[in-house]
């Protein structure tokens, strides 16, 4: 479709004749021009009709062309609900309307429009609740159905993710709304010395400056936003935000802003609100159809995109600014019919007199009563008025005009939600019929309509006011205090009840909704008789537009119906966001860190499939996935009969250094240290205030006032921050130092690991008599300094190597070097478990839960009575004086052939759970099943037998037996 | 044949992604540094807009508890007044004073023994009743340096600390998070150059690279090697 001839220049500011753009709308190509929203590109090429309503399929069209309400949202590929007079085109974009059954422009679910007295205010929940065919068990029936019929647009769950990331900011003073009193606030601001930010949510930087009329001539806005602009262009402290929509206020002046794909964080010292205000519509019957719009909208139009809105219009008015859009459309070669006044008599400011010159007809005391649809109701042909006999009463005389633009100007509501989210007070003014600031938070100003200032001049002046109270706010010196505006032009603005209800309907007071006067009216007659109990019951400002142009006439609504002021009644909260916002821009770019071992890339080249563990990767086995426990099995068999490697790097690292080191670990853990010897490790066993076994490792003693600590992968931050809180309150002469990244740690393991170790490992004496089974010895293997360990989580003969952890990939190359003669094979975390659980080491958090405590998990043996104090020893005495009622055990299974009991399969008697399994295998080594089960403390002797409950209810016996299962004398991990 | 990471026992923790970018490596400290990738001349002039050089190789040491920075004082270390605050020590490194327990000792950029060297040759030990404990940072930090004059605008992408050269002053100090991981920031301008020194976990450096890598996308910025670093600090 070609598009129509657009306005010449000064009007189409936003949009560049030399750069046509092509793109289809519902199928159909249209053409606009680089600048255009869709919206205006639209209706440019004389597409009216870009949505459909909510609930009864109404045809839509723009009517603000701000962005600020529902009638056009539309559907691109990927992204449902997107305001079309707010999304610029580009070439090849594929549009299409959203809510509709068969065509946009032929929607079948339009007959809904005659069903809506059907569909009273209330409808889902006086239908569903109830027995019957529409009864509460129904509900499942219908839900779908009314889904598929009632609607936005569709989330395409297939497409691929967008890339949307976040980014702080950080300046003195932030200026919300780039128009007349923002740019004033701002400038004054930097003047004084403050960075300031200058935020504005449209292309560029004037906001009714660029649109409507300033004054009898049509440039009158113009010059001055040229001005102003220049002046902020020129000021280095000032940085503006265009196409930048701030979503709310938070606390301590966090500003969320939202810029294409990135969502700014914003921290400003002083806010500056300079949102201005929101033109409001009417309420007579039909007043949702395309062709009826604000008049600003239509200014917008003319202005912004060069477009004509229509041929032949009327202007509802009741405000000086009608007479301008009135002047505006006739400039722009539109016909207009009539001006059609609220008020008793039009005006005697210039504009007015400007357009009473033209001889333009002039109606006073008449309002819309209701447009004529044209075909389809896609369009309006005319609009009947009627006289205005008393508020919200006309009586009609058939008296018709015909037009397809209906501008309604009849008043404003400040933009005021960055106020309401800072907790500003705001009340009903009745002398000027708008909500006005009564009270603001401190750090926080306001300037220009959004605080009651209409008055071109005097909106200057109320911004430099505001920029420097927040200059002075923020400590600046910024000169003597501007002087107060004389005027604020605020009253005569706006009408105090534009709403004229048809007897027959169709009068809308939320389009988002579809939402008429009698809703209002008939939920409060169901009782719900507080506004905020009204917007509940019926949805009014809930949908996409959150009440921008129905909270206030909601509000005088329901005052009038309680017989109150609306000012008594007020409005509904508003809450951030201010504009729909996606998923994607909450979510950011995600950062997620991996922690990765120094042999990490060496795994994965020998075939590992990897595991996470908290942060961390690690090896779960070696080899396919479909060879799992083959591979397991032949890992577990290389560290039983041969050699094994695996990579213990993720364990938890711990420097506890100082003359009270011995002291506090004494006091962090249940064994006993004071005495350890030098060169010797020790079980560390660590329990938390109520006893509860909460970390386990190995504390190794390198010197007097040295203590390297071992933790558990999972386990090792919250030991580092629980030891340094211990520090803190007990104020030993001791620091502790996380180690955990700075130390790789290797784990050589089985009957051949000395002899694998001795060729690489020259100036430690690695004989059992000089390096026995829990010393630790300070050597260097391969030419890299380590710290040896010899421990046996395994139960074979091994050798725990900490080297630093730059060093830690040449570590393991040296040793799978020094090992391949001996067949030396690595193996994963599953073999690990295999061969911990044969000799019946428990593992923190697996074998053990939030209410463990050492006694009932068999680990007294780990706990010094002869020492003052440890952290949880008290309440583990007092657990125990109370009696322990279940303890872990070593089982086996009576019947070897059974299924392997996996964890938490419950330990049963008599229909009664006594227990739980924490861990099962079937040995290889053993040949055999065998596990750690929790039971009662009378079913714990060694021989016991008891069921446990596996899956698909099936029981199978066990018996308790000592642990160790393999090995029980421990003389393979001391050889 | 040039010096390859693995000729080395000591790798940086990045070895990898430099090598797919082309590194080509010289001897540091004992390990295969990335000296440039190619083109050293607009590898300088990148580190004046947006830069990440891998210093991780490069000598660094760290000590705290109660004595520490009275034995580093003791040492001939300058300590700087303040915590969060850096000085630059006579032989070119950086005394970051992190708390007043602790300091990070940054080498050189030539990474020659100096500072570190003496000081760590010097510590005797936990037992010595100094109250001065070692950190092992070469082995707990990856350490880069984000240069130019869009590093502060890059990080206000991944960390939540008012970096901006305006604000942030030049060997000011942030310990913070950046990207979630815990960090360390150090502003040391190389000439009229801004120079960000980020320290955090070793273990996760892949990570850490790859999301610098993403936030500089949109400056422009990238890989460059040791020698542009060095270019600044003679420019």
């Amino acid at each position: 479709m070609t598009a129509m001839p657009r306005l010449a220049a000064p009007n189409g500011l936003l949009i560049d004749r030399n750069r046509p753009v092509s793109f289809t709308f519902e199928g159909r190509e249209i053409q606009g021009f680089h600048g255009d929203t869709i919206a205006s590109a639209l209706l440019g090429a004389d597409v009216k009709v870009l949505s459909r309503s909510f609930k009864y399929h109404r045809p839509r069209g723009p009517l603000t062309m701000a962005g600020q309400d529902a009638n056009t949202l539309v559907q691109l590929p990927g992204e449902p609900n997107v305001l079309a007079d707010r999304t610029p085109i580009r070439d090849g974009l594929v549009v299409k309307g959203q809510n509709y059954r068969g065509s946009l422009e032929d929607d079948r679910l339009m007959i809904l429009d005659r069903f809506s007295r059907f569909m009273p205010v209330g409808f889902y929940y006086k239908t569903f609740f109830k027995p019957g065919l529409f009864g509460g068990g129904s509900w499942k029936f219908w839900e779908p159905k009314i889904r598929a019929m009632a609607g936005l647009g569709v989330v395409d769950l297939n497409h691929p993710h967008g890339y949307y990331d976040k980014q702080y900011l950080f300046h003195d003073v932030v200026v919300v709304g780039g128009g007349a009193a923002g740019m004033s606030a701002a400038l004054k601001a930097a003047e004084a010395g403050a960075d300031t930010l200058l935020v504005d949510e449209n292309p560029v930087l004037g906001g009714a400056l660029s649109y409507a009329r300033f004054g009898p001539e049509s440039d009158g806005g113009r010059s001055r936003m040229q001005a102003l602009a220049a002046r902020v262009a020129a000021e280095p402290r000032i940085t503006v935000m265009t196409d930048a929509s701030c979503q709310g206020w938070f606390a301590d002046n966090w500003l969320p802003v939202i810029r294409g794909k990135r969502l700014y964080k914003i921290r400003a010292k002083a806010v500056v609100v300079a949102t201005g205000s929101m033109e409001q519509p009417m309420v007579f019957r039909h007043n949702d159809l395309p062709g009826v719009m604000l008049g600003s909208a239509a200014q917008r139009l003319i202005r912004h995109y060069g477009v004509r809105p229509g041929s032949r219009a009327v202007v509802a008015a009741a405000n000086s600014d009608a007479y301008g859009v009135a002047l505006d459309l006739m400039e722009a070669g539109i016909d207009v019919a009539a001006i059609v006044d609220l008020r008793p008599e039009p005006g005697d400011d210039e504009v007015t007199k400007a357009a009473l010159a033209t001889g333009v007809t002039v109606i006073p005391g008449f309002t819309p009563w209701q447009t004529r649809p044209g075909f389809g109701m896609r369009s309006i042909v005319g609009v009947e008025i009627a006289r205005i006999t008393g508020e919200g009463r006309a009586e009609g005389e058939g008296h018709s005009i015909a037009c397809d633009l209906l501008c309604m100007s009849t008043g404003y509501s400040p933009t005021a939600h960055l106020l309401y989210h800072s907790g500003a007070r705001l009340e009903y003014d009745e002398a000027t019929a708008m909500m006005a600031i009564r009270r603001l938070p401190d750090h926080v100003f306001a300037c220009g309509s959004v605080n009651g200032v209409f008055d071109i001049a005097a909106v200057i002046q109320d911004g430099e006011r505001a920029g420097w109270a927040a200059a002075c706010d923020i400590g600046l010196d910024a000169g003597p205090e501007p002087a107060a505006p004389n005027r604020t032009g605020a009253e005569g603005q706006t009408h105090p009840w534009p709403i004229f209800s048809h007897p027959k309907g169709k009068d809308f007071v939320d389009f988002d909704e579809d939402l008429q006067v009698k809703d209002i009216l008939n939920a409060m007659a169901d009782g719900y008789d507080h506004v905020e109990l009204v917007k509940r019951y019926s949805t009014v400002g809930m949908g996409p537009s959150q009440g921008r142009h129905s909270a206030i006439t909601t509000m005088r609504l329901v005052a009038k119906a309680q017989g109150v002021s609306p000012a008594l009644v007020g409005t509904t909260t508003s809450r951030p966001p201010y504009q729909p916002e996606t998923f994607g821009h909450l979510a950011g770019r995600g950062f997620e860190p991996v922690r990765l071992t120094p042999m990490h890339h060496r795994h994965l080249e020998a075939g590992a499939q990897m595991m996470p563990a908290g942060l961390w990767l690690r090896p779960a086995y070696y080899g396919r996935k479909e060879d799992r426990e083959k591979a397991i099995a032949a890992e577990a068999l290389a560290v039983r009969q041969n050699v094994g490697i695996i990579d213990v790097s993720t364990l938890g690292g711990l420097e506890v250094r100082g003359p009270d080191a011995a002291e506090f670990l004494n006091r962090m853990y249940t064994f006993a240290y004071l005495k350890q010897p030098v060169g010797r490790a020790r079980y560390v066993l660590m329990t938390d205030m109520s006893g509860v076994v909460t970390d386990d490792g190995v504390a190794c003693r390198f010197s007097d006032q040295h203590f390297y600590v071992t933790a558990t992968t999972s386990g090792a931050q919250a030991v580092y921050q629980h030891m340094l809180l211990m520090n803190a309150q007990w104020r030993l002469d001791v620091d502790v130092t996380n180690v955990t990244a700075s130390y790789c740690g290797v784990n050589i393991a089985g009957p051949k690991s000395r002899e694998v170790l001795a060729r690489i490992c020259s100036d430690v004496d690695l004989s059992a008599e000089a390096f026995p089974y829990m010393a630790v010895r300070t050597g260097t293997v391969a030419g890299i300094p380590a710290r040896l360990l010899r421990v046996g989580f395994v139960g074979e003969l091994g050798y725990e190597i900490h080297a630093p952890a730059s060093c830690g990939e040449a570590l393991w190359d040296a040793l799978m070097e020094a090992g391949r003669d001996f067949g030396i094979r690595p193996f994963g975390v599953e073999a690990q478990r295999l061969l911990r659980l044969e000799k019946g080491h428990i593992i923190i958090g697996q074998d053990t839960d939030g209410l463990t405590n050492p006694v009932e998990a068999a680990m007294d043996w780990a706990i010094s009575r002869n020492k003052p104090f440890f952290v949880g020893g008290r309440s583990i005495a007092m657990q125990e004086a109370r009696g322990i009622t279940r303890m872990l055990v070593g089982f086996e299974l009576v019947d070897p052939k059974a299924p392997v009991p996996e964890e938490c399969h419950l330990v049963v008697r008599d229909g009664i759970i006594t227990g739980r399994v924490t861990s099962a295998v079937r040995s290889p080594t053993l040949g055999k099943v065998v596990g750690l089960a929790y039971v009662a403390r009378d079913q714990s002797e060694i021989g016991s037998r008891f069921n446990i409950k596996i899956a698909g209810g099936r029981m199978i016996e066990a018996k308790v037996v000592p642990v160790p299962f393999y090995d029980p004398e421990n003389k393979r991990q001391e050889l | 044949m040039t010096l390859q990471p693995l000729d080395r026992t000591r790798r940086s923790f990045i070895w990898r992604e430099l090598v797919a970018a082309g590194a080509r490596f010289a001897e540091v400290n004992g390990t295969a540094t990335a000296m440039d990738f190619g083109n050293p001349a607009a590898e300088a002039e990148t580190a004046r807009r947006m830069g990440l050089v891998d210093l991780s190789p490069l000598p660094r040491t760290g000590y705290k508890g109660r004595g520490a920075l009275d034995w580093l004082r003791s040492q001939g270390v300058q300590v700087p007044e303040e915590n969060n605050r850096a000085l630059v020590q006579p032989d070119g490194s950086v005394a970051c004073r992190l708390a007043p327990s602790e300091l990070l000792l940054l080498g050189p950029l030539d990474g020659a023994p100096g500072l570190v060297d003496e000081l760590d040759a010097a510590w005797p030990g936990p037992d010595a009743g100094t109250g001065a404990y070692r950190v092992p940072r070469p082995d707990t930090n990856l350490w880069f340096a984000l240069t130019g004059s869009d590093a502060d605008a890059m990080f206000s992408k991944i960390c939540g600390v008012d970096l901006r050269t305006s604000h942030f002053p030049n060997l000011g100090i942030a310990q913070t998070q950046v990207a979630r991981l815990s960090g360390i920031v150090v502003r040391a301008d190389l000439g009229a150059t801004p120079v960000f020194h980020l320290l955090a976990d070793c273990a996760s450096a892949g990570y850490m690279l790859a999301v610098l890598k993403d936030a500089m996308d949109e400056f422009g910025g990238g890989l460059v090697g040791l020698a542009a670093l060095r270019e600044l600090a003679r420019s």
